[in-house]
């Protein structure tokens, strides 16, 4: 390989010198187009912190500035006096909690069960579940709701958020822990069985830390999926004392339509939580995307 | 669910690679390992199982029988066999302004989003500096919540003091009322998709990462140009990916409904009244919960045709590798 390259190189020199000028100008090309697009992503993100922080007056003026040059932090504690930050936190965070445990473990033990077990009737539940893909969460929405509010009764709690997620939150996160545990060596099992292990033993001390990034892409996937939802919320949730975020935002920028810098210090709070989380797991989250886009 | 007398005697094929477990003696115990692992398979499987079809096709075939019902889900169901579909083709005013706009929405993020992140996949994947940071980058709105994503985007398109607009009149432009009128609002919620659709920017990237150099230098010897190598090989090389991307893309984009609930409330004027904010609509704020199941129902069948449009054309542009495919 080496040595085939070494010899064009000589034949075709002059090509090649070319050819990397050329390559230069265009990996340049692309840098600028790439520095470009990437300001225009964050500058969202920027136009509402520097809202947040400037006065009302002066977020209606014309030129606008681009940075706040009083920097008026009293906006935060202001929204804090009728955006009950913290309360709204503590509900999000306990619906979150309980249903991203859930659906990971669930994923876990039917990812392993696909991926390593035998037993009858395997490719068509695979099927059945593949299926799930496909039926729309619209469809299912209104006679879940009178199945859990009217049938079970569990109207006004958090657990018709928080119990679906036993399913594994949906079939793709199923899918893909059975696609890495597939490319685990068996061997490995094996040895482990013969040495005594157990099955479940097996699965948590060996299959599991094997295939950490796909764990890590599901409890991404399934934070993304509550974190993203209003929907749901809106339809189970009637307690003012037990609104979410996604309610709250609603509520809030619904009612303070004309203070925006109010509204964006709001805006700033709640999507602070998921940078925060973004920043530290940052790495192995698209890592791990990357590896699941290349596994699935 | 009684497993036991439904696995038969398959031990022996399967007893192959059994770790040695059964110590044969005359008796053969009534856990073999086979039984043994297809009962663990079976309660690893119980809770998902269960639920999937207790939170999806139970319901939706329940969607079905419930549209056949006129019910406001305090008194007793009254059995109106197709009325609501009567109703919903005949009478109802928002029934093709609903379709419209989720099928001009869902085109318009799924097209603006597959072009955008292939597009910055293709730059990233380029020999430029700091590309880790880069990609970070273009994954940050991905991970914001929806409704903060919405808020954030109302102010930027808000009609005087909006970012958008402060620019037009910088470049001497009208201000342009993005979510208010009825031409623009799809297109200005499309964008916000488009925004953030960073997830497919790091899948594609990924794919693109695992086209082997050999083909593009062959190829190359061969004299294609740039613009060739990507489109007969780079492409065909990554349909899966693209596949898999838009079908998820396609799926997502029809079911929108939270724009609807956080901003617009399905304004201006019907243009942004899609199935999804309809089918709330009905069952939650005007509890015809019957007519809304129409809704899902018809909305399940929309969804169907599209899925099945792109599953069905997808063996013309599909390329699997031939080896190795996994």
């Amino acid at each position: 390989m080496e040595g085939s390259v070494n010899n064009t190189y000589t034949i075709k020199s002059s090509f090649f010198k070319s050819k990397q000028r050329r390559e230069k100008i265009v990996n340049g090309i692309a840098f600028v187009f790439v520095v470009i697009f990437a300001a225009a992503v964050l500058l969202p993100l920027w136009w509402i912190i520097r809202s947040s922080l400037m006065s009302n007056g002066v977020l209606y003026s014309y030129p606008p500035s681009f940075i706040p040059y009083e920097w008026m932090v009293s906006n935060y504690s202001k929204t804090l006096e009728t955006f009950k930050y913290w309360t709204y936190f503590k509900n999000t965070f306990t619906i979150i909690i309980p249903a991203v445990t859930f659906g990971t473990i669930t994923a876990i033990f039917c990812g392993y069960a696909f991926a390593r077990l035998r037993f009858k009737g395997k490719k068509l539940i695979f099927t059945l579940c593949v299926g799930t893909i496909l039926l729309p969460g619209m469809v299912t929405l209104i006679p879940l709701y009178i199945f859990w509010t009217k049938i079970v009764g569990l109207g006004g709690t958090y657990w018709p958020l928080i119990l679906p997620f036993l399913t594994g939150g949906g079939f793709f996160n199923i899918y893909l822990i059975r696609q890495f545990m597939t490319t685990v060596p068996k061997e490995i099992d094996e040895s482990a069985e013969i040495d005594g292990a157990s099955r479940m033993c097996i699965l948590w001390s060996i299959l599991v830390p094997n295939i950490k990034p796909a764990i890590t892409v599901v409890i991404l996937m399934l934070f993304i999926q509550l974190w993203n939802d209003l929907l749901q919320q809106l339809i189970y949730i009637n307690d003012m004392n037990k609104i979410t975020f996604a309610i709250a935002l609603t509520n809030f920028t619904g009612s303070f339509g004309t203070k925006w810098n109010l509204a964006m210090a709001a805006t700033c709070m709640v999507i602070a939580p998921g940078i925060i989380i973004y920043l530290i797991g940052q790495k192995s989250f698209v890592e791990g995307i990357v590896l699941t886009g290349i596994k699935t | 669910m009684d497993i036991r007398k439904q696995v038969p005697d398959i031990k022996g094929v399967l007893g192959m690679n059994n770790g040695g477990q059964i110590k044969s003696g005359r008796h053969k115990p009534f856990l073999t390992n086979s039984r043994k692992e297809a009962i663990t398979a079976y309660l690893c499987l119980i809770p998902a199982f269960l639920g999937l079809s207790m939170i999806s096709y139970i319901p939706t075939l329940s969607a079905f029988v419930l549209s056949l019902f006129k019910w406001n889900g305090m008194t007793s169901p009254e059995f109106i066999g197709f009325d609501n579909y009567k109703e919903m083709f005949t009478i109802d005013i928002y029934f093709t302004d609903s379709l419209k706009a989720t099928l001009v929405y869902a085109f318009l993020a799924v097209i603006g989003s597959m072009i955008y992140s292939l597009f910055i996949a293709i730059l990233l994947n380029m020999n430029i500096p700091a590309r880790p940071l880069w990609r970070s980058i273009f994954f940050v709105p991905y991970m914001l919540p929806a409704i903060g994503v919405y808020t954030t985007w109302r102010w930027l398109y808000e009609l005087n003091y909006g970012l958008f607009n402060h620019i037009n009149r910088m470049l001497g432009l009208p201000p342009v009322k993005y979510l208010e009128s009825p031409k623009n609002v799809l297109p200005s919620l499309a964008l916000i998709a488009v925004w953030c659709a960073g997830n497919l920017i790091v899948i594609f990237l990924a794919g693109l990462q695992n086209v082997p150099g050999v083909y593009q230098e062959a190829a190359e010897i061969d004299g294609a140009n740039s613009w060739q190598r990507f489109w007969y090989i780079t492409i065909p090389y990554m349909s899966p990916i693209i596949f898999y991307n838009l079908l998820m893309a396609l799926i997502i984009n029809l079911q929108v409904v939270t724009p609807a609930l956080a901003i617009t409330n399905g304004g201006p004027q019907n243009a942004s009244m899609f199935m999804s904010y309809l089918i709330y609509r009905y069952a939650f704020t005007k509890y015809k919960i019957g007519y809304a199941a129409a809704y899902a129902a018809i909305f399940f069948v929309l969804v169907g045709i599209f899925t099945a449009i792109l599953f069905a054309t997808s063996k013309y542009w599909l390329f699997y590798e031939e080896e190795g495919g996994k």
